[in-house]
């Protein structure tokens, strides 16, 4: 069998001789050609052993005692998300499981697994990520929270992805929403909603120890204990260190290897039986390389800078939740967060305070009604670090309140439902802005359901469109300068989002999930230019290009994704997706947008395959292929590559993994960014060791 | 970059097609591990053999239903389960229910996780009644429920709050409190 798996190889992919002149690649090849051989070997014992005393494990297990019944170990085989599945919305949840299996070692990495969301690795320590389109380095108009919190940056409208993380195990699940998410997500859901979600410290009790490395993800150590008392009081503390080394760079300036350290606790307490009370918080810190261009007023006016970015951050959130009776419940968050990012062009400081209430209530008629109220001071400090990048004022604080009210009326029995509702939101760039949704959901029988839904949501502006002023050279002789200038005036961007699903149970083994949308955008960001002047300070006199952020875009995305889930057999599943995408964007009357490089930045196709196989002898291997067509605004072509992962359970406490990433090729762009060439996203591998130690 | 010559996507079909060969060919192995809720519908007909209805209930039906509240985790796995089988000469039979009223005739109930937003309804509801609950909801035996399955390095086991049961009047055999990895004999039931 180890043979025929190689002789399948895709030869013309791979540049085996490349390939060989590794030694690391050597060695995983050595170990998986081990692995694939005792696989064949005790696969088919057990299958003999299997034959002969076990058809029907449900038939004989009813037949144990119940100590012989906790003595039996399980498959976690991810169950079909049921609660997703009457969800009427572009829902994907991807499980603890599904990471674990997926050998991701970040968020970012684990959010390929969701349809519809293209994610790109611009270098070691940078993505870009979109939802249905408009993917991005900051993921512009896309909600991301991590436990309740927002981590969207009001600085650049966006998520600095690199300081997203948290000890991975700890994560129960990503809910990713394509389109925007409906009323009771926060402001900027426009594009999709990314809610990550840890688990409650009741869930994370005992020890755990991970370690391992590799080529590219040199190192990384990850600790976590947790205990509990019998008066309903958890806690978990956990830490994580890790190094990662650059990706291939044509011009040998391997400027993007990333250090970070992470540590943070999460208590849960049960006071008594109605009340429930959450209090985590984070810190970390580390460094990450990049390369910048920096321009200067006085020659040499360009330089490109090889510099880490020198992040911190932390955060402290407390939650209230309380039970009501009668199916209503409420619930009171409150958090601060900070963060400190010091780049070789610029620094920033920013405190955020948010508080949030949410009330659920049973209304005559079985109503479902939601109701909520927010509001967050985000306070930032932008301080000038080189004269061309200047934000004015340096210091601003943003100011966000927001009320919604959401209505779950039954008009067919369980069969039918609407849900309408709206977002109220006031913020100091544009004002008052409202985000009304309605929602069909239809299941005709407990296999099928059919959703649709109308939503419009908007993109608050951000400071870099309002008080940026970021200039770059264009001639050194006489010294031209291009400069992009904030507009006071500009307005939010704005979404009317048409969507329909299809989910189906088509038996016990198999669903499918399809969803459709047609976005209609308005009033999205341009770069326009103004008329050329001339400027005597900074020295020397040089002539300026304006460049104006206005509001002159507008247009469409279409777009569906098709996900099924296949599991043939009790110990193998198999999951797919495929995503199409077409985004046609236009100029409003008078605009003379120079950009624009949305059009060319998402896919039109993604598709992705993924293989979770159980063996024998407590080994898992996984496979994940996929495929993503051409960007060329980024001039990266399209590209199909895959990675896999064995794992073997080594005794009852000891897990041992090895990963390979990226397989297919030496290396390949994802998405453009950095100044210079193209970075590779090199074919990496990674061995690493779980201890676990359970109690309760 | 590599989308060339025969076409990306024909290219990708054959990669596809390779790849998961790959898989399909090491799929000769059937591993014998059920899965977590297989293992979850045993104990709930095993529970059933080691505890102890008063006799107004027992009296009452001639069938032992196994009910499930709210999205059902098991599948056709409970019905495989318990097709045929009776305790103590009663037929067993699954019911999937939404309603909290629905459980006032049933001897075991599992509430699914997705009822957790509205536990405290369900166990006011069941209050004094003689209906053996069951659930995988963090903190159940705490929040008034009785028996709570918790998973413990992929085993399944559960823990008992003795009180809530007695309260209810059901006697819990000592056979199933020996299995349990714990035994509360607090809280305040039904508060």
């Amino acid at each position: 069998m180890s043979a025929s798996c190689f002789q399948n190889r895709p030869s013309r992919e791979i540049d085996f001789d490349r390939l060989y002149q590794s030694s690391i690649f050597r060695i995983a090849a050595t170990i998986t050609l081990a692995l694939l051989l005792s696989l064949t070997v005790s696969g088919q014992m057990t299958r003999a052993q299997v034959t002969q005393n076990d058809q029907n494990p449900p038939d004989n297990l009813k037949q144990l005692s119940l100590e012989q019944l906790g003595q039996i170990e399980v498959t976690t085989a991810s169950k079909v998300p049921v609660k997703a599945s009457r969800t009427p919305a572009a829902i994907y949840v991807i499980t603890q499981e599904d990471i674990r299996r997926s050998g991701a070692t970040n968020i970012a990495e684990a959010l390929r697994l969701a349809p519809g969301v293209e994610v790109a690795r611009v270098d070691s320590n940078t993505w870009s990520i979109g939802v249905r389109g408009f993917e991005s380095t900051l993921s512009r108009s896309v909600l991301v929270l991590i436990d309740g919190r927002s981590v969207y940056t009001p600085l650049f409208a966006g998520v600095y992805w690199q300081v997203q993380d948290t000890l991975l195990e700890d994560i129960e699940r990503i809910e990713v929403i394509r389109g925007p998410g409906g009323t009771i997500w926060g402001a900027n859901a426009v594009n999709g909603v990314i809610n990550i979600i840890t688990k409650r410290a009741q869930e994370t009790h005992g020890t755990l120890v991970s370690t391992g490395g590799g080529n590219i993800d040199q190192g990384f150590v990850n600790f976590r204990y947790g205990a509990g008392n019998s008066k309903g009081l958890d806690y978990r503390v956990y830490g994580k260190v890790f190094t990662r080394g650059p990706e291939f760079h044509p011009d040998h300036q391997q400027f993007d290897d990333w250090r970070m350290g992470q540590t943070g606790f999460r208590t849960d307490w049960d006071p008594h039986n109605h009340d429930r009370l959450t209090l985590q918080g984070d810190i970390y810190s580390g460094d990450a390389g990049q390369r910048v261009g920096i321009t200067n007023y006085s020659p040499p006016s360009m330089t490109d800078v090889q510099q880490n970015a020198e992040l911190s951050g932390g955060n402290l959130l407390g939650r209230w939740e309380r039970e009501l009776g009668s199916g209503s419940n409420m619930q009171l968050q409150t958090y601060y967060d900070r963060t400190n990012r010091k780049q070789p062009n610029f620094d920033e400081s920013r405190d955020t305070f948010d508080i949030d209430f949410i009330h659920q209530l049973t209304l005559p008629g079985r109503q479902d009604f939601l109701w909520g109220l927010g509001a967050r001071l985000s306070s930032g400090n932008a301080s000038t670090v080189v004269p061309t990048v200047v934000f004015t004022p340096n210091h601003y604080t943003e100011k966000l309140y927001n009320a919604f009210i959401q209505d779950e009326i039954p008009i067919v029995g369980d069969q039918l439902s609407l849900t309408v509702g709206s977002k109220f939101l006031h913020n100091n760039y544009s004002g008052f802005e409202i985000e009304p949704t309605a929602r069909l959901l239809w299941t005709p029988s407990s296999r099928q359901t059919v959703w649709g839904a109308v939503t419009r949501a908007v993109r608050t502006p951000s400071r870099i469109e309002e008080d940026l002023q970021i200039t770059a050279l264009l001639a050194a002789n006489p010294p031209t300068f291009l400069r992009v200038i904030g507009n006071r005036k500009f307005s939010s961007e704005s979404l009317i989002g048409y969507e329909a699903g299809y989910r189906s149970l088509v038996g016990p083994k198999f669903h499918v999930d399809f969803a459709f949308f047609y976005n209609n955008y308005d009033n999205l960001l341009s770069v326009e230019p103004g008329a050329p002047f001339s400027e005597s300070t900074p020295p020397p006199p040089h002539t300026v290009i304006p460049f104006l952020f206005r509001n002159g875009l507008l247009g469409h995305t279409t777009g569906f994704e098709i996900a099924p889930d296949w599991t043939p057999t009790r110990t193998w599943r198999l999951r797919g997706s495929y995503s199409y995408l077409h985004i046609d964007l236009q100029k409003s009357g008078g605009s003379l947008d120079t950009s624009d490089s949305t059009q060319g930045s998402s896919p039109h196709h993604q598709v992705a395959i993924q293989s979770s196989l159980d063996l024998p002898k407590k080994l898992e291997f996984d496979q994940t292929l996929r495929y993503v067509s051409a960007l060329p605004a980024q001039l990266v072509g399209a590209y199909t590559t895959a990675d896999v992962r064995f794992s073997w359970h080594v005794a009852r406490s000891l897990d041992l993994s090895v990963v390979g990433q990226n397989l297919f090729q030496p290396h390949h762009a994802e998405f453009g960014g950095d100044p210079g060439s193209l970075v590779g996203i090199e074919r990496s591998a990674y061995i690493k060791l779980t201890w676990q130690s359970w109690q309760r | 970059m590599t989308a060339d010559r025969s076409g990306p996507l024909s290219q990708f079909m054959t990669l596809a097609v390779a790849w998961m060969l790959v898989g399909a060919s090491c799929l000769y192995a059937q591993q014998a591990n059920p899965t977590e809720y297989e293992v979850k519908a045993a104990y709930l007909y095993n529970f059933g053999k080691f505890v102890e209805w008063p006799a107004k209930v027992t009296a009452t039906s001639d069938i032992f239903s196994l009910c499930v509240l709210g999205e059902d985790p098991f599948g056709a796995a409970f019905d495989a389960t318990i097709s045929g089988e009776s305790i103590n000469g009663k037929k067993v039979v699954v019911k999937r229910i939404t309603k909290p009223l629905d459980a006032v005739s049933c001897r075991i109930l599992f509430i699914s996780s997705s009822e957790e937003g509205r536990l405290q309804e369900i166990l006011a509801t069941l209050d004094s009644i003689s209906v053996l609950t069951v659930s995988d909801i963090s903190q159940f035996t705490r929040r008034g429920g009785m028996i709570r399955f918790v998973k413990d390095a992929n085993r399944v086991r559960f823990e008992v709050n003795l009180t809530t049961a007695e309260h209810a009047g059901l006697t819990l055999s000592s056979q199933l409190l020996k299995v349990a990895i714990s035994v509360k004999r607090s809280s305040q039931p039904g508060d």
